[in-house]
């Protein structure tokens, strides 16, 4: 199911977890790993400068930058390495999302692994320059393979997974993500649980829904989760359906935890994003920011269907 | 030593020579080699009898060292009215003074002029329009830039430059393969919220001809899909060709002009080929000023102009805005104060200062103009290739501090920049002395507040 991961990290401790991940995937899935670095963010106009993305500094770019900088790399994944049969490092000059984007494509991996950018300054760094919007956001928009996102330390090997929650808003990219997270469950024997919570504050604004209207939509969200995806799944029974009603990320996160959750998986809302707003805007970034356990978002077809 | 292994007088036209040359940090061995490079004198001498004709002759002579100038140039009031930032003199004490001594100057005395014609003076042509004679310091340093050039005597990041014009037509390692693909891909990564969306490689007799700046393509290749978007929402017919689509020309900046004529032409081909209505270049300004007003002569083109009639981006989303192909969704104007940051190389040199104030007139509803505004603006202070030469970063910084103060008298917080030197001018100029602005193409500005027509939005199913 994973043959090609790709590992794009900031090479600095915001992405320790998700490279534990990383390297634990290689090993179990016989995958080949690319531990991809993106070093630093060119200028719009000519010059041979770029800003160091983990320092900030302005630097003058050069082989021996770069083969100095994949040096590094080595050294901070030293540990890992050690086990690893089947991983290439490498760093490139570019903007990060952009880069880690072209990397994917060129290569045609079956998965991406980023850490979350739970760090303020981070955030602020990009914004800064005047990229708007976190890289791991635009990297999950727009990547056409499921994108990873390991925030915490993951303690469960990807084999052990026991529990898999997919949470559905019925749009063509949740189907995406239903489809993937039906074929892990399957691979790996987790127990999928298929989720959607109703949004009680969409709609119009300051209008109080009633409980039998609340009701309706829940009955109406089970109704197409029966419809929709149970049949998918053919003869595969280990899943389990649940609806809540609420603010989708707070209810996602509590559900997520009552199952005792080992990944969960959701599309990025494409149509959603609001370049001003998305740094705080998306249930996707606040769960990704909150929960427990790795986000998986996929939003294209891509990757995951069966082969 | 004659010549050096890296600092010569040769052309970069292969990959190895310009391997070598990256491959140097920061141009150090390159300048060392720099100070031992003989300056071939009685070259240097007939290089000016040939070309240095009777304007630049009559101007260097009739100069009345008034003065006048000096008020013009930003570098001058930057650098604390220093006499020797002088426009006048510091043309005198260069090219002045390698005509007086027919051509006899040493080493020292060329790095002098070298560093006089890239850290002191960024073409921006603006003392020309103060000068009572129209004497124009701007142009004479072009033309020293080439002596400089063709002499071994440019920074090193230009020698870069134009050699990568020279081996991929554009200013940087980007091939046809590369550029077709990165086409294909912002296709793809769009397409789905703009369905229909094309970017059409090598489209015959379209209506618009699109070319662009390598860093697009590069790094930044959202910029071309974005500029698909907007063709495509104002449902025009362009197209891009697979060669000749960089516009840009460090060639120029370099004082290289064979690679100039070169870079030119590629674009001019891809016309003759394609055979599009008109040509609409991305928010570049030396590119227009490259490849629009200066290129045609230096193809040898008789009447001065471009094969089609060319446009410069501003001049498209005017012409775009003004008959409704474009329409500005009210409630999304620009609510904020807002300054424009006039681009020398087509706003002064190319004369397009009213369709910038007629853009801004659509968008923005606190529209405040700089002090001097359009023809009369500065510099951002990275024009004419200063942006990029590490040599020179000091001087630069300090010439950001003018256009730094007209930012903070406007009193807006956004600029739009339709320029790429601009953009990173002023965005280095926020990292420098952080006065908390921000800065912006057109193309994610109009995004954020076009209408999109109901029948070109994503179907929901």
């Amino acid at each position: 199911m994973f043959k090609k991961i790709l590992f794009a990290t900031t090479s600095s401790p915001a992405c320790d977890n998700a490279a534990k991940v990383a390297f634990d995937l290689e090993l179990k899935w016989d995958a080949k790993l690319m531990v991809f670095h993106v070093l630093g963010v060119p200028t719009r106009g000519y010059s041979s400068f770029v800003t160091d993305v983990r320092t900030g500094e302005t630097e003058s770019i050069d082989p021996d930058y770069v083969e100095w900088v994949t040096e590094e790399m080595k050294y901070t994944y030293e540990n890992l390495l050690k086990d690893s049969e089947n991983s290439t490092l490498e760093a490139v000059i570019g903007v990060p999302h952009r880069e880690i984007l072209r990397k994917a494509r060129k290569e045609n991996v079956d998965m991406i692994i980023m850490g979350a950018h739970t760090r303020d300054e981070d955030i602020g760094a990009t914004r800064y320059r005047s990229v708007v919007g976190s890289t791991m956001q635009k990297v999950a928009k727009s990547a056409r393979c499921p994108v990873i996102i390991v925030s915490r330390p993951c303690t469960t090997c990807w084999k052990l997974f026991s529990n898999i929650v997919i949470c559905t808003d019925f749009t063509k990219a949740s189907n995406s993500a239903f489809l993937w997270a039906a074929k892990l469950s399957k691979e790996v024997n987790a127990r999928l649980h298929i989720f959607h919570a109703v949004d009680i504050n969409a709609g119009e604004p300051g209008k109080v829904s009633g409980q039998s209207e609340i009701e309706g939509r829940i009955n109406e969200a089970k109704g197409r989760i029966e419809t929709m995806y149970i049949p998918e799944l053919k003869d595969f029974d280990n899943y389990e359906v649940g609806t809540r009603e609420g603010t989708p990320y707070v209810e996602i996160l509590k559900f997520a935890r009552e199952k005792q959750a080992d990944l969960i998986v959701m599309a990025h809302h494409t149509r959603e994003i609001d370049p001003e707003l998305a740094l705080l805007g998306s249930t996707v970034e606040q769960v990704v920011l909150r929960s427990a356990c790795p986000v998986t978002s996929v939003n294209h077809p891509d990757k995951v269907a069966d082969e | 030593m004659p010549e050096g292994i890296l600092c010569n007088k040769q052309v970069v036209d292969t990959k190895e020579k310009l391997n070598a040359l990256l491959a140097d940090k920061s141009g150090k061995q390159y300048y060392d080699e720099m100070t031992r490079l003989d300056v071939d004198t009685e070259a240097l001498w007939a290089t000016i009898e040939k070309t240095c004709k009777s304007r630049l002759r009559t101007w260097l002579e009739i100069c009345a060292h008034c003065g006048m100038c000096a008020d013009s140039c930003f570098i001058y009031l930057a650098n604390k009215r220093d006499p020797k930032q002088v426009p006048s003199y510091k043309i005198q004490s260069t090219l002045g003074e390698i005509v007086k001594r027919k051509g006899k100057v040493d080493n020292e005395f060329m790095r002098y002029v070298m560093d006089t014609a890239w850290a002191k003076c960024t073409c921006c042509n603006r003392c020309a329009t103060y000068c009572p004679f129209g004497i124009d310091m701007g142009v004479m340093f072009g033309y020293v830039r080439g002596l400089c050039f063709s002499h071994g005597f440019v920074p090193w990041e230009l020698k870069i430059g134009s050699g990568m014009h020279r081996i991929y037509k554009a200013q940087m390692d980007i091939t046809t393969e590369d550029w077709v693909d990165t086409c294909e891909w912002m296709v793809e990564e769009y397409e789905e919220d703009w369905p229909g969306l094309e970017i059409p490689v090598d489209k015959e007799n379209a209506d618009i001809i699109y070319t662009v700046n390598a860093r697009e393509p590069k790094h930044y290749p959202e910029d071309l899909a974005e500029a698909a978007i907007l063709f495509h929402i104002a449902g025009e017919n362009w197209t891009v060709p697979s060669q000749g689509w960089e516009e840009t020309s460090l060639a120029m900046f370099a004082g290289d002009w064979g690679a100039c004529k070169l870079q030119v032409e590629s674009v001019y081909a891809a016309m003759d080929r394609l055979k599009p209505k008109r040509m609409v270049v991305t928010e570049c300004g030396h590119a227009y000023r490259a490849t629009v007003l200066e290129g045609p002569y230096w193809a040898g083109i008789k009447s001065g102009k471009t094969p089609i009639e060319s446009f410069h981006y501003v001049e498209w989303v005017a012409e775009a805005l003004r008959t409704g192909k474009l329409k500005i969704d009210p409630a999304k104007k620009i609510k904020e104060p807002v300054t424009y940051q006039d681009s020398c190389n087509y706003i002064r040199n190319g004369g397009l200062g009213d369709y910038a104030r007629e853009i801004m007139s659509y968008i923005a509803e606190d529209f405040r103009e700089m002090k001097p505004c359009r023809e009369h603006n500065f510099c951002c202070g990275g024009g004419g290739g200063l942006n990029g030469i590490g040599r020179y970063r000091k001087e630069r910084n300090i010439g950001l501090t003018v256009k730094r103060d007209q930012i903070l008298a406007t009193g807006a917080k956004l600029v739009v920049t339709p320029c790429h030197n601009c953009w990173d001018a002023i965005r280095d100029l926020e990292e420098v002395y952080k006065i908390g602005i921000r800065w912006s193409f057109l193309k994610p500005l109009l995004l954020g507040m076009v209408e999109v027509p109901e029948h070109l939005l994503p179907r929901e199913e």
